[in-house]
């Protein structure tokens, strides 16, 4: 690890004036991915501002028809959330896969979404609910959030503060594991939302993204047998010594309809693994 | 303590461990948790390239930077005279066969540099070292550190680099293959093939892995100017070989060298030997005058410690009409990374070639070559897991390509008991055993008749059962001399100092059982001493199935001769006939009057006079030093069931029985243990583990746990384990080895149910590692 200044404000605005006064500075959430990057002098920053101690960024609320999630809630907190339980089990199911319970108990939806790694689960949550970003200068349409391998639409100053997740008709879940890391080989978020059936692919591609094609088989038909004659291209999918191309391809229609089939059930993803 | 409260923990019970409260409370002490006044850190500088000349390094930058107190370099170590890194490439006892090049010419040996000379020959081995003050600084130090490379062609494939016109590793040698030998009788063989009813073929790799110890490699070395020497805080299953070969490199005399090994946590093979960085700061201890250290992070782990398996197979079994094996023959190449280190894995492997079976030809072509990757070496069970993978296969695959029946084939096949001791083609002997009660009793537990009905009611839920066996067999040799030094103290308390280091089984406890069953003592008075050269003068590390079994033979030496001398003791104490004078139940009891006195109180009654006869004047004190290349077999059989998701290729094990003979179990619970973690090491080579080396880059792609997938606790059931215990005739207290018999059959049996699973799709077969994806081509592709 190189040195770097660190900071740990408790106060939105406190932390926004940090971040301003040197160009190479960084937030810190969860710090489950940028420590270890740090650690293995991978990541080198000139300071650090934590906002682990900001508790406006903390917290599940229901409003309207959304569940609210501040940004640097834990994973574990949302997993074992009554309220996202009752409102999007799906969303309560993917917090309770992400890691493992060291990381689900340090890291945080904000960061996750942040980062916007291309196998991270929280990123299908955000596009395949049709969520919105919430930061301290605007709301952010997931649609237009996921850019690149690790880049979103953030500017370097702009902070996370919650997300806006519009509560489904139904939703699933479902991820095929890397043995190792327990990141998504393949991972797959169906969801019957306000905008539309959305279909969102994690661990394939450079980041996460929706299947259009799928999206408009199951608005005609939502059922699990919807996509039987379905196939996606292996083209510009990832290749890595845990699955190749063709496998996640092949993948795709198992877990997109697994994923219906639980969206479908009385008690979605809690009941079924 | 009560007579029947001390029999309930000496042999054969499952006495709680002893160390356990010690290391879950983190009272533990691993090689860095040593700390000495003044120590700086060392940081490894390491190639990352496959094959390069060094053309020149650049050391002043890193020189200059304040806190940096040494930059050193491979020619650095020359200059200073140090040696190269010994090796005993076919182990510290007499070889169990003999192995010959079959033109007749030398077997090439590498020199093992501990920072690399002129050229690097694998991604990650060390160039230069940097001692600092602080661990960040030496690592901003190493940052600095400019080394020029003429990048050359590599090679990591096993097969690639056998091949004539591979990149050639060692310009000393003319080829990459070191070793190449024959064995059996290829002409008896031939015939048999020519007119065998049914030939089974089988080409598979056995992929290398690495150990992923818990505790990482560490070493703390300081350098005494005033006396020359040197004491060495390290990681090891055994202290005296780490002091002598250090010895050798630093060119002094042994006594000059004190090896100190604290708590360890994990061995499996990869730190039974003198590792490079141990060297390099021994070394740069001196050069600086302060003490040094150095922990490997994981990343470093997994590019430089010495890793396993690695095994090219090519092999074929002929088959009568009704189904008797009759002859075996095929090529092994072992893959030896970049230095000579140990053939043993090839050695050890082949020469159990045809497992627990009746095969009475054999012809064997081995081969062991170098490539552009870390050296390999023995890996819980040397060479065994990898061949009795391969037997178990080519059986289930005879019954897949011709019909039989996989558990009629094994029973027919299997030696009875009738015909041992039995000696293999190899000309290996077995000792004795019930081969094939265990089979019956793992498919007795593994409710193997009941599979039927398992598997139509998976159907019901899309998923496709399977069930497979695998017996095995293993070589317990190893390293043949132990010494143990026995002392009943008058305070109470046994002590014993032997040469084995406990590195994870328990052997405060299991040790302390044997003192406790032999010479009635409560186990808390029983002292373990261990791991520290200014105490332990000889002795053999924890490898090879041999910690139990040595040791057990060592302590049952001393406690007989400490009862002699008791009793000795206790007749010149009554005055009477030393024959009226008994051990029994932990006192010695002079039968004339029934007058006793217990172990520890003669112990203190030695004391209190000084007129003992010269063979006495040591007390009740005893040392056995012994040296027995005899193996026992450890032997047993496993049965593993799985279930798939044919649509995904992903797979749960649904059950494992384990069925081991031990020969005797001095604790169930800990060979329990050993069983569970063996077993999950075997599967974990099954279906995931793989050090994955890019064919073109020479890369490592699996550099970290984020990519080297190891099972965790949720990836297994419950294991059915039922302990065998059929004494081992070849020494006299009866254990066999318990720490690899997890692992030997694992391997075999799971990919045995794999296949079996899916048949029903025509799969003949799936490599390991056994992943989804692979699983997937096979149902699609066959």
């Amino acid at each position: 690890m190189y040195k770097f200044d660190f900071f740990k404000p408790d106060d939105l605005h406190e932390a926004e004036r940090i971040v301003a006064t040197n160009a190479e500075y960084k937030f810190l959430a969860g710090g489950m991915s940028l420590v270890p990057s740090l650690k293995m002098r991978l990541s080198k920053v000139a300071g650090l501002v934590d906002l682990g101690d900001i508790d406006s960024l903390k917290g599940i609320r229901l409003e309207d028809n959304n569940l609210i999630i501040g940004a640097m809630t834990s994973h574990e907190t949302v997993a074992s959330s009554e309220l996202v339980k009752t409102a999007i089990p799906a969303l309560s199911w993917l917090a309770g896969g992400i890691g493992d319970p060291m990381v689900r108990n340090r890291g945080t939806i904000g960061g996750s979404i942040a980062n916007a790694d291309p196998a991270a689960d929280y990123p299908a949550g955000v596009l395949g609910l049709k969520a919105s970003v919430i930061t301290n200068k605007r709301e952010i349409d997931a649609d237009d959030f996921f850019v690149g391998l690790y880049q979103t639409a953030l500017y370097s100053e702009e902070i996370i503060t919650a997300i806006r997740f519009p509560i489904p008709e139904c939703a699933g879940y479902v991820k095929l594991r890397n043995p190792a890391s327990r990141f998504a080989v393949i991972a797959i978020m169906v969801a019957k939302t306000f905008d539309g059936v959305r279909v969102a692919l994690t661990g394939a591609g450079s980041h996460v993204y929706r299947i259009s094609e799928a999206e408009a088989i199951l608005t005609k038909n939502f059922s699990p047998t919807a996509l039987n004659s379905f196939y996606i291209s292996s083209e510009e999918l990832n290749s890595d010594i845990h699955a190749s191309a063709e496998y996640r391809a092949h993948c795709f229609k198992s877990i997109a309809s697994r994923a219906i089939l639980i969206s479908l059930s009385e008690t979605g993803n809690q009941k079924l693994s | 303590m009560k007579e029947s409260a001390i029999k309930k923990i000496g042999i054969g019970a499952s006495t709680p461990r002893k160390e356990d409260y010690r290391l879950l409370t983190g009272q533990g002490q691993f090689s860095d948790d040593f700390y000495l006044e003044g120590q700086v850190y060392a940081i490894m500088v390491r190639s990352p390239h496959p094959h390069a000349k060094i053309v020149s390094i650049n050391t002043l930058l890193a020189k200059n930077l304040p806190g940096v107190l040494a930059v050193l370099i491979g020619q650095d170590m020359m200059d200073d005279g140090l040696k190269n890194i010994p090796h005993t490439p076919f182990g510290l006892g007499t070889a169990d066969i003999s192995i010959e090049n079959k033109d007749g010419t030398p077997i090439r040996i590498s020199p093992h540099y501990s920072i690399a000379l002129e050229r690097v020959r694998y991604v990650g081995e060390v160039v230069a070292v940097v001692v600092a003050n602080s661990v960040e600084i030496a690592k901003d130090g190493a940052e600095l550190v400019e080394v020029e490379y003429d990048i050359l062609q590599s090679v990591t494939n096993t097969r690639e680099a056998a091949e004539p016109n591979a990149p050639l590793l060692w310009d000393q040698f003319d080829s990459n293959v070191c070793l190449d030998a024959v064995l059996g009788d290829s002409i008896k063989a031939a015939q048999i093939f020519d007119h065998a009813e049914y030939v089974v073929k089988f080409d598979t790799v056995v992929q290398r892995v690495t150990a992923v110890p818990m505790e990482p490699r560490s070493t703390l070395a300081k350098y005494d100017p005033n006396t020359s020497k040197y004491i060495v805080y390290t990681c090891s299953s055994g202290a005296v070989r780490v002091k002598n070969d250090l010895a050798i490199v630093l060119g002094v005399p042994p006594d000059y060298v004190r090896v100190v090994i604290g708590d360890v946590g994990g061995h499996f093979g990869a730190r039974g030997m003198l590792d490079a960085e141990c060297v390099i700061v021994t070394w740069a201890a001196r050069k600086t005058g302060r003490p040094v250290k150095w922990t490997s992070d994981r990343s470093e782990g997994f590019l430089s410690d010495y890793q396993g398996r690695d095994l090219t197979v090519s092999v074929e079994l002929a088959i009568d009409n009704v189904g008797n094996f009759l002859a075996m023959r095929g090529k092994n190449i072992s893959n030896l990374g970049a230095y000579t280190v140990s053939f043993q894995p090839l050695q050890k492997g082949v020469e159990i070639m045809t497992s627990l079976y009746q095969i009475p030809i054999v012809d064997f072509h081995v081969q062991a070559v170098i490539s552009n990757t870390p050296p390999t070496r023995p890996y819980r069970s040397a060479g065994r897991p990898e061949v009795m993978y391969v037997m178990e296969r080519l059986i289930d695959l005879a019954a897949f390509d011709y019909g039989f029946d996989r558990v009629d084939l094994r029973r027919r096949n299997l030696i009875p008991p009738e015909k041992l001791p039995f000696k293999n083609p190899f000309g290996m002997i077995y000792d004795n055993g019930r081969y094939q009660e265990a089979m019956d009793l793992a498919l007795r537990l593994s409710d193997w008749d009941n599979f039927e009905k398992r598997r139509q009611e998976a159907v019901t839920r899309g998923k496709c059962l399977g069930i497979g066996v695998s017996n095995y067999i293993d070589t317990g040799t190893g390293a043949p001399r132990e010494r143990a030094e026995i002392k009943v103290q008058a305070d109470g308390n046994v002590d014993v100092i032997i040469g084995t280091v406990s590195t994870g089984q328990g052997h405060e406890t299991s040790f302390a059982q044997l003192l406790t069953e032999w010479l009635n003592v409560p186990i808390d008075n029983v002292r373990i001493l261990t791991g520290d050269t200014a105490f332990v003068k000889v002795g053999g590390g924890t490898h090879s199935g041999r910690g139990m079994r040595m040791a057990s033979i060592v302590i049952w030496n001393c406690v007989q001769e400490i009862i002699d001398k008791g009793r000795k003791i206790t007749s010149l104490i009554i005055n009477c006939n030393l024959e009226d004078v008994i051990f029994e139940d932990g006192r010695f009891i002079y039968k004339e009057t029934e007058q006793s006195i217990s172990l520890f109180e003669l112990a203190a009654a030695f004391e209190l006079r000084k007129d003992w006869p010269n063979d006495l004047k040591e007390g009740l004190f005893s040392i056995s030093d012994i040296t027995n290349n005899t193996p026992a077999f450890s032997y047993g059989s496993h049965v593993c069931e799985v279930e798939i998701d044919p649509d995904l290729g992903t797979l749960i094990i649904s059950g494992y029985t384990a069925v081991d003979d031990v020969g005797l179990a001095i604790n169930p619970m800990i060979v329990d243990g050993q069983t569970h973690g063996g077993i999950v090491q075997g599967v974990g080579q099954a279906l995931m583990e793989q050090c994955f080396y890019d064919s073109v880059t020479g890369q490592l792609l699996s550099g970290s746990l984020m990519d080297y997938a190891i099972p965790r606790a949720d990836s297994f059931p419950f294991f059915s384990t039922a302990i065998s215990e059929v004494a081992s005739t070849s020494h006299p207290i009866g254990v066999r080895p318990g720490g690899e018999g997890g692992t030997t059959p694992a391997l075999g049996v799971v990919i045995n149910a794999i296949t079996h699973a899916l048949s029903g799709y025509g799969v003949r077969h799936v490599e390991m590692p056994a992943t989804p994806e692979r699983i997937v081509k096979a149902i699609y592709r066959k």
